[in-house]
């Protein structure tokens, strides 16, 4: 390990520029020998210490062993690390990091290390280790399914312990009795944290199905039970895929029911928005496991949303829960679809032609919903095809003193469009505050982007006549309100 | 063959070994006879006399030939015949490691280098920490000086082998005139040849393992004569007798103190009653079946009583009579019945937790840190104070600080070292604790305040540890000694020298007449207190050995090593029952259950095992006839959130206390 050349260096660097050859020959195995034994007594310190990483302490109380000075400047509280040479295969060094000066200076002093302390807890109650976040939760869980295969599943209810039963009885009487209290909201965190709630699963599942049937007219029983689905399936420690296909369908009647709740106060809207976030996030979180989930919830979801006869809060719940699946979905099913919707959709608008109040309310609901499926769609879009946009803009465009800066104003902006993307209901008004602001600006848009595309590089034509193919009708169909999505530059191509 | 060549090597021969007058005589004689040859050995008309004089004047210096022949030794013996090719390639190590070793005695280090790096990969499977060791042994003076390779070169290797292997061998070595390799073989292997089939790979340890000169002493000190039985009237001797009270009393004293240890498990974890209460109900389900079971144990082998050759100091009855209840209240465990384990986790100890302990009843956890300090922990109080803090979940850090700001242990500073164990007397008023200072300290729960501090070793103090009935205790250090102490002297009563590396653990016999030590050197050893002689040489770890437990009766030892093995061993025949494989990184902590029927085993790899003990032992028996191999039955596994357990404990009631660091997953 040791060669000649090394001694010869390190003679070099404490200014001994004669070294004989023979010198260097008979100090080379000799130095390595010495540090091998070095290195042999700080294992031991380390072993000692009950560690498994060396540490440069312990080969400075093996350097005391044998009454040498120990080595200065390199211990640190943090494991050091080597980097690989690049070149050499067994040469490393020090990844020592630059520091500037000045940030050392300016650093804010560190907070105090946190003193030592002790927590316990159970590792095993009579051989049986617990399922508690405080215990590795990975044994817990194959542990669970080991028991699964074994028992079947008319004994299941023996293998649930007392605590469990308890919890669960606790748990449900709270969702039906207390659905606003501090309690139910702290069982929520409970059951989406814990990882010893496996076994409790199908019963939960079965829980759920049940009350919703039952209480479809009660609207904070509804809302709590849907809370209740959505901790559960976002709990990451339980197995909980083998239980979605009956966990799904009361979901998804949540969604899309046709009365959820009895009185007129009953917001149903807000539990059809949450019901639909939920709906997203276990698609995209079992999508990869259970393959068919995804399509099989977007053709219940967009069954409902094509079939005229169904109400608008059907409607609207359908459109928020495929918004929530994702932007493809949108972009396959509900733009398609789009125009022939909007001629029924519009007429329930105007209050000459639907004089129910609420039934208007209604369909303003799902308008906005649409808009901004239809918007979200829509900026994604001009996102991911703005390169094609903005260079040919910046040329044609250079006279224009905003764009001086296009990059940074590019980024700003489409910060700030993700921040303000405005709540459902302020979008009406808004959108026609914008209306009344761009006016002028509208009519010659389209021409002037085309300006812009007609310079854009030929490889990109694909994506242009894609954007061309939704993007205008959109146009055509919101008119200004579509602006609001459109990232800030890209407007200004459109200016 | 040319006669005046062989004449020639004859001479270089004879200069070349300083036979100088013999040279000259031959010359002479050369003369003399002037070509026509009388002397005594015609070893001009001698094919294989000239054959042999040849081979010695090729192998003069050559530092290829030890290559080539060793390639060549290894090349046959992995083409051999796959029954006798394990027996063959154990030969192939010793080869290896003196071939290597006269390279570099002779001055050959590049060469030396060479055939090591070649060849190493062969034996790095079992011989791992020998190579890493010799592979620094580049000079001459180095084998002088490093004792490892001294052992070596002055011991000859015991290697069992068949008739069969031995003959093919040999035959091999004359066939292909290998005289290098013969002479090597000669010089440093010891075969023993047995009759009939080869033994199946792998299961005999004793065959592959390299040990110093002190095999043959070792088993010369293994025919010492040792009383391995418990003390006579101790207090398990006395519960025993009295033994199985009426069982209405029993049953009274179990519902009392099952209050006592159910308040105790309610202070230290929160949230649990339901199962506490569960726990009880099954431990008295426990005792009901285990009493029978107990009086089974107690008339078929009926441990020896043996009278103690030290003065043992007097209990209070208070602390016997609450042993005495704790006996009496034991759950009896077993392969079915499971203990309950409760962990203590350190956190924010900064890579600093040297060693931790617990006292026998589980309530005191002692910590020593690299900082020199030792904090102790009351755990009942901290149970009671941070009963609310413990119910957030993972944020405890902060709050588990007393009320009113104060830390919650008890600091105790004086060491100006590491501190790299901590011990606490039996019934929990003294703590003593070794550091790199060189020095033993006792300190005093009840004042906490250091009392007395012991200075003897001459270099750190790994290991310390009370005797089972508290008064004495032993030490071992890095200056490769092991010594005993009483509490009321500050000289060492007792010096066991003899490990030839740093002792690294050391453990009590639970009749005080003996000490076991792990060493460096992989072998433990069991020595007489009273006369301070080494009585037992257990051979047969691979590594550092880092923990030791013995059985409660004292019959059996458990000692784990730095791979994650660990071995039980019959401490009456120093031989080993059954190696445990199972952990894959250090066993820092072992521990026998209060009865005795299971092995507790922590580990770096970040689980708790639990060995069947009782099984095992009985099987050994049985499977020995049918010369199977035998393994001890791993019964559980626990494994922690990335905590590596530092200590385990049984307590007096059967409940495993275990305790470790929080070391964060390297992110």
């Amino acid at each position: 390990m040791v060669t000649k050349e090394s001694i010869e260096v390190i003679a070099q660097s404490i200014g001994l520029s004669t070294l004989s050859p023979e010198v260097s020959a008979a100090l080379a195995p000799d130095v390595e020998y010495r540090v091998r034994e070095v290195m042999q007594e700080a294992i031991k310190c380390m072993r000692h210490a009950r560690r498994t990483t060396l540490m440069a302490h312990d080969v400075d109380s093996a350097l005391q062993f044998r009454n040498l000075e120990p080595t200065c400047g390199f211990t640190s509280s943090k494991s050091t690390r080597f980097k690989r040479a690049p070149e050499h295969r067994d040469l490393y060094f020090l990844d020592d990091k630059d520091v500037e000066l000045k940030n050392v200076l300016e650093a804010p002093l560190p907070n105090a290390p946190p003193d030592a302390s002790i927590t316990s807890q159970w590792l095993a109650i009579d051989g049986i280790q617990p399922c508690i976040p405080q215990n590795s939760p990975l044994q817990a869980i194959s542990d669970l399914k080991r028991l699964e295969y074994k028992e079947d599943p008319l004994a299941a209810r023996h293998v649930l312990s007392k605590e469990l039963q308890l919890y669960f009885d606790k748990v449900t009487e709270w969702a039906l009795t207390l659905p606003g209290s501090t309690l139910f909201r702290q069982a929520l965190a409970s059951l989406e944290t814990d990882p010893g709630l496996h076994p409790l699963l199908p019963f939960f599942t079965c829980f759920i199905a049940e009350e919703i049937v039952r209480n479809m007219d009660n609207y904070p029983i509804l809302l709590a039970l849907m809370r209740l689905a959505r901790s559960l399936l976002h709990n990451p420690h339980v197995h909980i895929e083998p239980y979605l296909h009956q966990l799904m369908p009361s979901i998804i009647t949540c969604l899309i029911a046709k009365r959820l709740g009895r009185r007129f106060s009953d917001n149903h809207w807000d539990l059809r928005n949450f019901t639909a976030t939920a709906v997203g996030s276990t698609c995209k979180r079992f999508g990869h496991v259970y393959h068919n989930l995804l399509p099989r919830v977007t053709r219940s979801l967009l069954h409902t949303f094509l079939d005229p006869t169904k109400t608008l809060p059907q409607h609207y719940g359908a459109i928020q829960g495929m918004v929530a699946l994702g932007l493809n979905v949108v972009r396959f099913h509900v733009l398609p679809n789009l125009e022939p919707y909007l001629q029924l959709l519009l007429p329930e608008m105007v209050p000459e032609k639907q004089k129910d109040e609420a039934k208007r309310h209604g369909a303003w609901l799902v308008y906005g919903a649409l808009i901004v499926a239809a918007g979200r769609c829509l900026y994604e879009r001009l996102k991911t095809s703005q390169t094609l946009l903005s260079p040919p803009a910046r040329s044609v465009w250079k006279t224009d003193g905003k764009l001086t800066n296009p990059r940074q104003s590019k980024r700003k902006a489409s910060s700030d469009n993700l921040t303000h993307q405005p709540p459902l209901k302020k979008i009406a008004a808004e959108g026609t505050m914008v209306m009344t602001q761009m006016h002028g600006a509208i009519v010659p848009a389209p021409q002037q982007s085309l300006v812009g595309r007609d310079i854009a590089p030929r490889t990109s034509a694909t994506l242009t006549t894609d954007v061309d193919n939704f993007l205008f009708p959109l146009f055509d169909y919101f008119g200004e309100s579509m602006l609001m999505f459109t990232p800030k530059h890209e407007l200004n191509v459109f200016l | 063959m040319d006669p005046e060549l062989v004449d020639e090597f004859v001479r270089g021969y004879l200069k070349k070994k300083g036979f100088n007058s013999s040279a000259k005589a031959f010359e002479e004689d050369l003369h003399h006879n002037n070509g026509s040859s009388f002397s005594s050995i015609d070893y001009h008309n001698d094919p294989e006399l000239t054959k042999l004089i040849r081979s010695f004047s090729q192998s003069k210096d050559d530092p290829t030939q030890y290559r080539e022949c060793y390639s060549k030794l290894r090349s046959w013996a992995y083409n051999s015949l796959d029954l006798y090719k394990h027996e063959l390639l154990r030969v192939m190590y010793p080869v290896f490691i003196h071939c290597y070793m006269d390279l570099v005695g002779k001055g050959h280090t590049q060469e030396a280098r060479a055939f090591f790096n070649s060849f190493r990969k062969d034996h790095e499977m079992i011989h791992l920490r020998d190579l890493q060791k010799l592979e620094g042994v580049l000079a001459p003076s180095h084998l002088e000086e490093m004792e490892f390779a001294c052992s070596l070169r002055q011991s000859k290797v015991n290697i069992k082998i068949c008739q069969y292997s031995y003959d093919l061998l040999l035959q091999y070595l004359h066939r292909t005139e290998s005289t290098l390799m013969l002479g090597i073989i000669n010089e440093h292997i010891n075969f023993q040849v047995y009759s009939g089939q080869p033994n199946s790979a792998s299961d005999d340890i004793e065959a592959v393992t390299i040990v110093g000169s002190f095999q043959d002493k070792a088993n010369h000190i293994n025919q010492k004569e040792i009383q391995w039985g418990l003390l006579e009237d101790s207090l398990e001797d006395r519960l025993e007798k009295t033994g199985l009270l009426s069982d209405s009393e029993k049953g009274q004293g179990e519902s009392k103190d099952g209050d006592m240890d159910d308040s105790k498990k309610r202070a230290s974890e929160i949230g649990k009653q339901g199962s506490s209460l569960k726990k009880l109900k099954k431990d008295k389900a426990g005792n009901a079946t285990a009493k029978v079971v107990r009086q089974e144990t107690s008339t078929v082998s009926p441990a020896p009583r043996v009278k103690s050759e030290l003065a043992l100091p007097v209990m209070s009855t208070e602390v016997e009579q609450s042993i005495l209840e704790d006996l009496r209240n034991r759950v009896q465990l077993s392969s079915v019945a499971m203990p309950s384990v409760s962990f203590y986790t350190f956190v924010n100890t900064h890579n600093g937790l040297n060693c931790a302990s617990i006292s026998h009843d589980g309530s005191l956890v002692a910590s020593g840190f690299s900082d020199s300090s030792i904090k102790v922990w009351d755990m009942a109080k901290i149970g009671q104070a941070g009963s609310c803090a413990l119910q957030g979940e993972n944020d405890t850090n902060d709050q588990i600080v007393g009320t009113n700001g104060r830390r919650s242990y008890t600091l105790l500073l004086g060491h100006s070292g590491p501190v790299y164990s901590a011990t606490f007397s039996p019934p929990g008023d003294f703590l003593l604790s070794s550091s790199a200072d060189t020095t033993i300290r006792l300190w005093s729960t009840k004042l906490n305040a250091n009392l007395v501090c012991y200075k003897g070793h001459n270099y750190p103090v790994w290991d310390v540890q009370f005797s089972p009935f508290g008064h004495y205790f032993a030490s071992c250090s890095h200056d490769r000694t092991a010594r005993i102490w009483s509490m009321d002297r500050i000289q060492p009563l007792r010096i066991m020298a003899g490990h030839l590396s740093d002792v690294d653990c050391v453990q009590w016999h639970p009749n005080c007449n003996y000490i076991a030590t792990g060493s460096s050197d992989k072998t433990v050893r069991l020595w007489d207190v009273q006369t301070g002689e080494c009585v037992r040489i257990f051979i047969g770890h691979r590594s550092m050995v880092l923990s030791l437990a013995m059985s409660p009766d004292g019959r059996y030892m458990a000692s784990g090593d730095e791979d994650g093995t660990i071995m039980m061993w019959d401490l009456s025949t120093a031989r080993c029952i059954t190696p445990l494989m199972g952990h894959n990184s250090c066993v820092w902590s072992l521990a026998y259950s209060g009865e005795g029927s299971l092995l507790a085993s922590g580990s770096a790899d970040c689980t708790v095992k639990l060995w069947d003990v009782t099984s095992s032992t009985k099987l050994t028996k049985a499977e020995e006839k049918n010369g199977n191999s035998n393994r001890l039955r791993s019964l559980r596994t626990f494994p922690t959130k990335s905590t590596p357990v530092h200590a385990l404990r049984f307590s007096r009631r059967n409940l495993l206390f275990a305790a470790g660091a929080l070391s964060k997953p390297a992110s």
